[in-house]
């Protein structure tokens, strides 16, 4: 590594802050508590580590997830996927199927005719996209089945329903199906070329759409002026999500009522209720119901619409049961949609001394087969505005080409968009530092977006809040000991070992959103989110909210927000989620949004209740409304406890309604939709450390130190699970993870047995800190927190390789960094 | 089976884990992935942790089997090591986490006459079992306080570690 230069404060950084144990490998997370926190709100409930309620349950087995569910009467469905990426179909067979025993039903495209395409609701805004097409002038997305050609390995093409799962999955075997090979593609850029095999007829070039942000002139400019230019050609690997439970649906129809009820494991139950009915079914909004249990993880990938959502209701009608559909490992990983996947070319430019003047990045994105009912949104701008990072930056652009290719649709996965562009960003700044000879850090802390910049415009599109970078990159440096690095390198070299540190900062856009503004980037649909608050006659609380867990302890938290509020016993509140029959309003738990977005709305709902309990308090005890105080949970008498009602009290005279002037109405039953004035933008910086084994090649993350920045906190225990989960996934990819297509499209990691995920040895050792920087877009100044710690290990351990190969003249491996790649660096061969 | 005797016949193909889930309604054992990877299936057949979607029905024929059902009652009290994986937050999305219990049950049942496992030797055990949420760190901090109850030490050096993990 080269010197410190004197710019760096790191070197007056306090070095005792961090436990010895930093040195070891592994060991649990150690926490520091923070340095400096504002003041709690309300009665102080919110920030304290309460147990998760859901966890009993959980601990017991006893939670019900859609496998779990089993209606009287429920028939079986099983998917019949294409086994070749691109192919026509010139015909099915489906006789010897239907035939079999307990086959009900076998049903193919020329079946669902009457059924619109799954549409994709968010199209990049600003651009001409090309889409396949929706009845309704939408951007349509994918068939309900396919019925002429096929476009990706597990492309459906037929169902059976028959009365057991082994039935229905053994008369697929039995369906016969002629295909006519078409070439392949499976590569955006290769997808992109003259004379490339085309996807569809309405989209020309396979070209989804041409985006841009940030402003080319100047960046051009800027670039051809530099002091010092330097350049990365990088993959960002397709990933898949993997929550541990797969998917799956059950279709309910009702012939008495014409309802039907979709029990699915989905993190947006509202938002699949409105697509399903309105855009799918063609069927009335309120004759569809859909209800997630409990979801046995999603990290994105479950808010999106599938066929086996419409196809086990459309079943279930026909056949006059219900119809279940439960998805099997590899089914998922041909299914579900995959993440990352970018391919880049992207610039640097700067001054000799460290100075960032201009970044640019040329992203081609692999969208799969089908757009996916979000996925072009997060290839573009997600991504695309967020490549600054935390970096103050006179001129930067961004331009995207989303392809189509034969592999499955691309969505989003834990961090993403802005996982991809802290990647390049961060990269790119230690390429940089490299080019001048000065450290990493220094270079970082010199670009910072100062304090006192906020609201700060990064040129891009996004408006950062709040922030202090600075104290939050110091104390990552800090709780890093990054000043001792020299000598870790030196004592590793000892042990046969080249240790590597690499540096990642970031900035994640979260809580989604002000609904303009989304539509703006070209959402098609509002992006608030609601509660409703209701009292009960015997003071209990229910809080209902549109949001969905997906294993966030909602129940917990929002219970404290509302206890909180209200200066209740958070055990009198009950949370209620996830049922469109029961729960108002809401877009669901996606982009890290539930506490920044739904908890703010129980808060100002219990605002409005206290509002109303002031209002009312002064009937009950007889005195002016300003002088009626609301406080722990009751109101009295300003300067007179005595004259006071309980809340419990004050619940019973509400229900009852005796009294009551008529501007005032009986009971306590609030609702807000909370749609906030802009994004919150979460930040942090992580430090990996890395041993590399000359002999083997292999990567170890020896340390790993993480500083993230999510505002004020509810509840720091369910959030350090996160932030613990989140860093690993982000390693995953570093280090293991990847969707592998071979030349004839079929993907060779399509089970766990082909595909790596980390296990509970891979954990490194984590220090964990935080610092806290409020978000003034709603009122708890809360952050995004689940998956922002996803957002920058990619980056931190490449970074941390490159730096421990860097004597080699290697610049950049690609991910995953497996032993092989780097034992064949170490031996001298290019990438 | 969770120490009542069950009588069926069972095609020689059936999975131990259809058995439980379609035939016997014992859903808190999961499948994840078909493969033998996940975990999520783990039951404790003669005391062994197994993973019960790689073994036949009629292969554990005269064996006793227990489930997650068999560990507690329906809202019941919790084991010791449910207890420590609830104080430290040892789950999230719960999908994995009947299969952990499961598998770590043995660990931890072993531990009042031995040592007790270092964390390396935690994470070894648990490497048969793939969680996505949590990164496992809340479940090895589970299992060092379940383990330390197991022993009758007195936890309060977990107990201070809990603390600090709440700040994150």
């Amino acid at each position: 590594m080269t010197a410190v230069t004197g710019e760096t404060p790191l070197q007056e950084a306090p070095a005792a802050a961090t436990p010895a144990a930093a040195t070891t490998t592994a060991a649990t997370t150690t926490v520091d508590p923070p340095p400096q926190d504002p003041p709690l709100q309300g009665s102080g409930l919110l920030g304290q580590p309460l147990d998760s309620r859901e966890d009993p349950q959980l601990l017991r087995g006893e939670a019900v997830y859609v496998a779990d569910i089993d209606l009287p009467g429920t028939a079986h469905m099983a998917i019949l996927g294409s086994p070749v990426a691109h192919a026509k179909i010139l015909s099915i067979e489906t006789k010897a199927a239907e035939q079999l025993p307990g086959v009900l039903k076998v049903a193919t495209a020329a079946d669902f005719t009457d059924v619109m395409p799954l549409p994709c609701i968010w199209i990049p805004g600003g651009v001409e996209s090309h889409f396949p097409p929706h009845p309704y002038g939408l951007p349509g997305a994918r068939p309900v089945l396919t019925g002429d050609t096929v476009r990706h390995v597990g492309d459906p093409i037929a169902v059976v329903v028959a009365e057991t799962p082994r039935q229905a999955a053994a008369a697929l075997a039995a369906i016969a199906v002629e295909y006519e090979p078409l070439p392949v593609v499976t590569r955006a850029d290769a997808a992109l070329a003259e004379g490339a095999p085309q996807l569809h007829e309405a989209v020309p070039g396979n070209l989804n759409a041409y985006w841009t942000c940030g402003d080319k002139d100047r960046t051009d400019a800027a670039i051809a002026e530099a002091e010092v230019t330097v350049e990365l050609d990088l993959v960002n690997q397709r990933t898949i999500n993997s929550p541990i439970e797969p998917r799956g649906a059950v279709g309910d129809y009702n012939a008495a009522t014409g309802e039907y009820t979709l029990y699915a494991s989905t993190q947006g139950p509202h938002n699949h209720r409105f697509l399903l009915s309105a855009l799918v079914l063609g069927i009335p909004f309120n004759k569809l119901r859909v209800v997630a249990p409990t979801v046995g993880g999603s990290f994105g990938t479950k808010g999106y619409l599938y066929p086996d959502m419409p196809l086990v209701l459309l079943l279930s009608k026909a056949l006059g049961r219900p119809v279940k559909w439960v998805d099997t490992r590899t089914g998922l990983m041909n299914s579900t949609v995959q993440g990352r996947d970018h391919r880049q070319h992207v610039v640097l430019a700067g001054t000799r001394d460290g100075r960032i003047t201009a970044v640019r990045a040329t992203s081609y994105a692999n969208l799969g087969a089908y757009p996916s009912t979000i996925g072009p949104g997060v290839a573009t701008a997600l991504m695309g505005r967020s490549i600054s990072g935390m970096y103050d930056i006179d001129a930067a652009f961004c331009e995207v080409y989303a392809a189509f290719t034969n592999t499955v649709s691309l969505g989003a996965q834990r961090g993403s968009g802005r996982a991809e562009a802290a990647f390049l960003m961060e990269r790119l700044v230690d390429r940089y530092a490299g080019e001048i000879g000065m450290d990493p850090a220094a270079v970082r802390r010199k670009n910072l977006v100062p304090k006192e910049k906020f609201p700060y415009d990064n040129g891009l599109g996004w408006t950062y809040d709040s922030g202090d970078y600075q104290l939050n990159f110091d104390r990552a440096m800090e709780l890093s000991q990054y000043v001792e690095m020299p000598a870790r390198k030196a004592e590793a070299r000892a042990r046969g070992k080249r240790l590597g540190v690499g540096i990642a900062s970031y900035v994640a856009i979260c809580g989604v959103g002000p609904s303009t503004r989304m539509s703006k980037e070209g959402m098609l649909g509002g992006t608030w989110e609601s509660a409703n608050i209701r009292v009960h006659p015997t003071g209990e609380v229910t809080v209902t909210v549109g949001s969905a867990s997906t294993g966030q302890s909602h129940g917990t938290v929002f219970a404290q927000v509302a206890a909180d509020e209200l200066g209740i016993d958070p055990a009198q509140v009950q949370v209620y989620e996830g049922d469109t029959q029961k729960a108002p309003y809401g877009q669901g738990t996606y982009g890290s949004r539930s506490y920044s977005m739904a908890a703010p709305a129980i808060a100002l709902t219990a605002r409005k209740i206290k509002a109303k309990l002031v209002k009312a308090g002064a009937v009950f005890l007889g005195v002016p409304e300003d002088k009626v105080v609301y406080e722990g949970g009751k109101v009295h008498e300003e300067g007179n406890e005595e004259n006071a009602k309980t809340f419990a009290e004050l619940a019973m005279a509400m229900w009852y309604g005796w009294g009551l002037p008529p501007e005032i109405e009986p009971a306590l039953d609030e609702t807000t939709h909370f749609d906030p004035p802009d994004f919150n933008y979460p930040f942090g910086t992580h430090v990996a450390v890395v041993e590399i084994d000359e002999l083997t090649g292999e990567t170890e993350v020896v340390a790993y130190t993480a500083v993230d920045d999510a505002g004020n906190i509810g509840n720091p225990k369910i959030v350090l699970g996160q932030i613990e989960g989140s860093i690993l996934h982000g390693l995953g990819q570093a280090l293991m993870e990847h969707a592998e297509y071979d030349e004839d499209g079929l993907l060779v990691s399509r089970d766990l047995n082909h595909y790596a995920l980390p296990r509970a040895a891979d954990a490194p050792f984590y220090t964990l800190g935080k610092t806290t920087t409020p978000s003034p877009h709603n009122p708890l100044g809360a952050k995004g927190a689940g998956e922002i710690a996803t957002v920058p290990p990619a980056a931190a351990v490449v970074n941390a390789v490159v730096d421990a190969l860097s004597d080699l003249g290697v610049l950049h491996i690609d991910m995953p960094v497996t032993p092989e790649k780097v034992w064949r660096r170490l031996r001298g061969e290019s990438q | 089976m969770n120490g009542r005797p069950e009588r069926f016949s069972a095609q020689p193909n059936e999975l131990l884990v259809e058995r439980l889930r379609d035939g016997l309604a014992l859903t808190g054992t999961k499948v994840g992935c078909d493969t033998g990877q996940c975990g999520s299936c783990v039951v404790r057949l003669d005391g062994r942790s197994v993973k019960s979607c790689l073994i036949l029905t009629v292969a554990a024929a005269g064996s006793e089997v227990a489930t997650i059902e068999g560990v507690t009652t329906p809202g019941g009290e919790l084991t010791g090591l449910q207890e420590a994986l609830r104080q430290e937050h040892g789950t999230q999305c719960g999908f994995c986490t009947p299969g952990m219990v499961m598998a770590l049950g043995e660990l931890v049942d072993n531990t009042a006459e031995r040592e007790a496992p270092t964390e390396p030797e935690i994470r070894e055990w648990l490497t048969g079992n793939l969680c996505r949420c949590t990164g496992y760190h809340s479940v090895v901090r589970g299992v060092q306080r379940a383990c330390s109850a197991a022993r009758g030490e007195a936890s309060a050096e977990h107990a201070d570690a809990a603390v600090s993990g709440q700040e994150g």
